[in-house]
């Protein structure tokens, strides 16, 4: 890689990371996100309008295609934005509809019109996606799409290929539960669903991009979280004393640091091997160990931040609870720390036999 | 010796294959992949090869004998010298003294001392740590009064590593008991032969004496073998190299840990055991995260940029990875884990030796609880 692309990446972040203060205030101000809670899906279509509005849709679509053709890099410092804001617009989901479908992204998705959302998965527990086609008709279920219930139109994926499809497609129904942080986890149910497949052969390249890309929301959410307790440290006062300056909270607030540093590192080597054209092993291998890092790193600060909170913590008016919401409902998506350390204990084998 | 090639100008491939041919070409007959450090009688076959060749001082501008490699190169060769196996030198003079000489000390020190260790005819100690002064190190008590022409020095200093091998010893001492401590240390350099010198052999837990006690009983040293001026040693010390700091970090130790306790776990019949796996990717991805951290401070050293107080989070991580791999080893090792010599003489299997080698790393260069306290109030800015 030479310079002159480095430099490119860097601006096209920036640029982009720039964007993103039209969705998230740069104060941190969490007053949107915290009315947008336990109102139909949790999200706010506005805002998914001015995504569009900003290409984001078009991010993993090439040029020559009518997209951005951005890469990780650019992805993942947009991603860590939307984490640091806890942005609940499921963003990711149609970058990924965008990524699978290329030039036959709907027009309305890039307009605005619609939100489309990618719907991949088979059953929770599990990265299979395989599932869903029968024929030629969509029979079978998809799991754990984040806000569905106020989707337009749904790219499913199937080893018969992708098909996109509207909200109120016959024998299409949606199955909905309300997730801690205030939005929702749906079901598609297909019963003979009409469509025509899309033959696709990237659908596992998207899938680790789209890992990856969700590691760095989980960063962004553990680093802006992290933030707001070390600030609540340095503030709070008991024996006449912040409390910060107490050694036991300083060394576990120095492991968060730690945590933090090492997910920021694996997350920005990653994206940058990603991106300069790593082997499908390589890239198995760096999105699972980086949603592993984040995942865990999330959950560390959610529970830390509470108890350096003391009882402001466990009430719902302080803030920080949005990130312990935020975390426990995002952090298992793509895959659990025990799902990808798994996969990565599978391929021990196959590194053996390299 | 001819004049060396300009190393920095190679590609980094170009430099890799130059190491490793030279280490392949030059290593003496004496042990590869040690646990423990070797002894000068030992390890001088390797000292001396290196500094016929000029690569005693791999850091050393090469006006004054050294490769003058910058960062990036200067972690090549560590990375093939340790793929190779090659030991580890009595490396203080080269690694510490010669680069706090070259910055603090005189043109005559300079111009005494510097070659005497790029020939290997005087080999170093650390005189830092006493009984009362370990991570609180300013809290030194051994004492020089100037007298005359001459220092009198009086006191004990310990943990000096590979001690009993030194001919010459640099220390902290307190040459003013009225001010703040730290205001009131003085460096100074003291041959281990002066009379009144006495040293005690320490033997750590693996029963090897790595490191000894120092006395001194009325030591007289010429008023000149001061570094730096009288009380402002603190300063001097404390200036260890940017690249130092980020290398004591490197995630080599766990890197080699984890490939043993993949063979040890294979010996054991462990390593099919889905609980064991479980385990041991989570130790992978730590190693695999800790080089991507690592790589950045190595970028930051090619770019020229400052090294922050942050880059205490690489020793903190890495020394506790290196330990929790080797955890697991005693687990894998089973009821083996509490038998004294390597199975099949085999040091790489003993799980026991890694375990007790792993130990001091989070104890020395900077403990691990005083280094979470630098970080806390320099890098989060946490109160006092």
């Amino acid at each position: 890689m030479d310079g002159s692309m480095n430099e490119d990446w860097q601006e096209n972040a920036r640029m982009i990371v720039e964007s993103a203060r039209a969705v998230v205030p740069a104060d941190g101000a969490l007053d949107r996100v915290r009315k947008a809670r336990f109102d139909g899906a949790g999200f706010d279509r506005a805002v998914m309008q001015q995504a569009a509005e900003l290409g984001w849709p078009l991010m993993w679509i090439g040029e020559e295609a009518g997209g951005l053709g951005l890469g990780l890099r650019e992805t993942c410092a947009l991603m860590e934005v939307l984490g640091r804001g806890l942005v609940p617009e499921p963003v990711l989901s149609t970058m990924m509809a965008g990524a699978l479908l290329q030039e036959a992204l709907p027009e309305t998705v890039m307009t605005g019109e619609a939100v489309i959302l990618t719907a991949w998965q088979d059953v929770t527990g599990a990265l299979d996606w395989q599932g869903g086609a029968k024929g030629d008709l969509l029979i079978g279920t998809k799991v754990n799409l984040r806000g569905a219930v106020e989707a337009d139109l749904f790219a499913i994926v199937t080893d018969a290929g992708l098909a996109v499809v509207p909200r109120s497609a016959e024998g299409l129904t949606i199955e909905t539960a309300e997730t801690l942080d205030g939005g929702t986890m749906d079901r598609l149910h297909m019963t003979g669903v009409a469509a025509d497949f899309l033959p696709c052969a990237r659908v596992e390249a998207v899938l680790q991009d789209a890992t990856l890309a969700h590691s760095a929301y989980l960063l962004g959410l553990a680093d802006r979280a992290l933030e707001i307790t070390l600030d609540y440290l340095r503030v709070r006062k008991q024996f006449d004393r912040p409390i910060g300056s107490f050694q036991s909270l300083q060394h576990r607030a120095t492991e968060m640091k730690i945590q933090l540093e090492l997910t920021r590192a694996a997350i920005a080597a990653t994206a940058r091997r990603f991106d300069t054209g790593a082997d499908a092993a390589t890239r198995a291998a760096g999105a699972a160990r980086c949603k592993l890092r984040a995942a865990e790193l999330a959950m560390l600060v959610a529970r830390e931040a509470v108890q350096m909170h003391g009882a402001m913590g466990i009430t719902d008016e302080a803030d920080i609870g949005l990130f312990v919401r935020k975390a426990m409902t995002e952090a298992n998506l793509f895959g659990s720390p025990r799902q990808q350390r798994r996969m990565l204990a599978t391929r021990l084998d196959q590194e053996e036999a390299a | 010796m001819t004049a060396l090639p300009d190393y920095n100008a190679m590609s980094d491939a170009e430099f890799r294959r130059t190491v490793r041919t030279f280490v392949e070409t030059n290593y003496p007959d004496i042990p590869r992949y040690s646990l423990s450090r070797l002894h000068w009688d030992e390890v001088k076959p390797w000292y001396m090869v290196l500094s016929e060749h000029g690569w005693i001082c791999p850091t050393w501008p090469r006006e004054h004998g050294g490769m003058g490699l910058n960062a990036g190169k200067h972690l090549i060769l560590i990375e093939e010298f340790e793929r190779f196996g090659a030991a580890r030198v009595n490396d203080i003079g080269p690694v510490m003294l010669g680069p706090l000489l070259l910055k603090h000390g005189t043109e005559a020190q300079k111009a005494h001392f510097l070659p005497r260790i790029l020939s290997g005819e005087d080999v170093w100690a650390q005189g830092y740590s006493e009984p009362g002064a370990g991570s609180d190190l300013a809290a030194v008590r051994c004492e020089a009064v100037l007298d005359g022409e001459e220092w009198v020095i009086n006191g004990q200093k310990t943990w000096c590593t590979l001690g009993m091998d030194a001919n010459w010893i640099f220390i902290l001492a307190r040459t003013d008991k009225t001010v703040k401590k730290q205001a009131g240390i003085s460096f100074l350099l003291v041959p281990m032969d002066a009379q009144g010198v006495t040293i005690r052999n320490i033997e750590n837990l693996e029963l090897e004496a790595e490191f000894c006690e120092v006395f001194f009983n009325d030591v007289r040293v010429p008023a000149d073998h001061i570094v730096g001026r009288v009380n402002d040693g603190w300063s001097v010390a404390k200036a260890l190299l940017g690249h130092e700091r980020v290398f004591i970090g490197a995630p080599r130790l766990s890197a080699a840990a984890l490939s043993r306790l993949k063979r040890i776990a294979q010996r054991a019949g462990a390593w099919d055991d889905p609980v064991f796996r479980d385990r041991y990717v989570a130790l992978q991805c730590d190693v695999l995260d800790l080089s991507d951290l690592f790589e950045t401070y190595v970028d930051r050293l090619r770019d020229g940029r400052e090294i922050g107080a942050d880059v205490a989070m690489l020793k903190i991580f890495q020394s506790e990875l290196y330990q929790r791999i080797s955890e697991l080893m005693i687990q894998v090792a089973a009821e083996d884990a509490g038998l004294r010599h390597a199975p099949e003489g085999d040091r790489q299997l003993h799980a026991a030796a890694t375990y007790l080698s792993a130990r001091p790393t989070t104890i020395f260069g900077g403990s691990t609880e005083i280094m979470r306290n630098v970080l806390a109030k320099a890098v989060l800015e946490l109160p006092s």
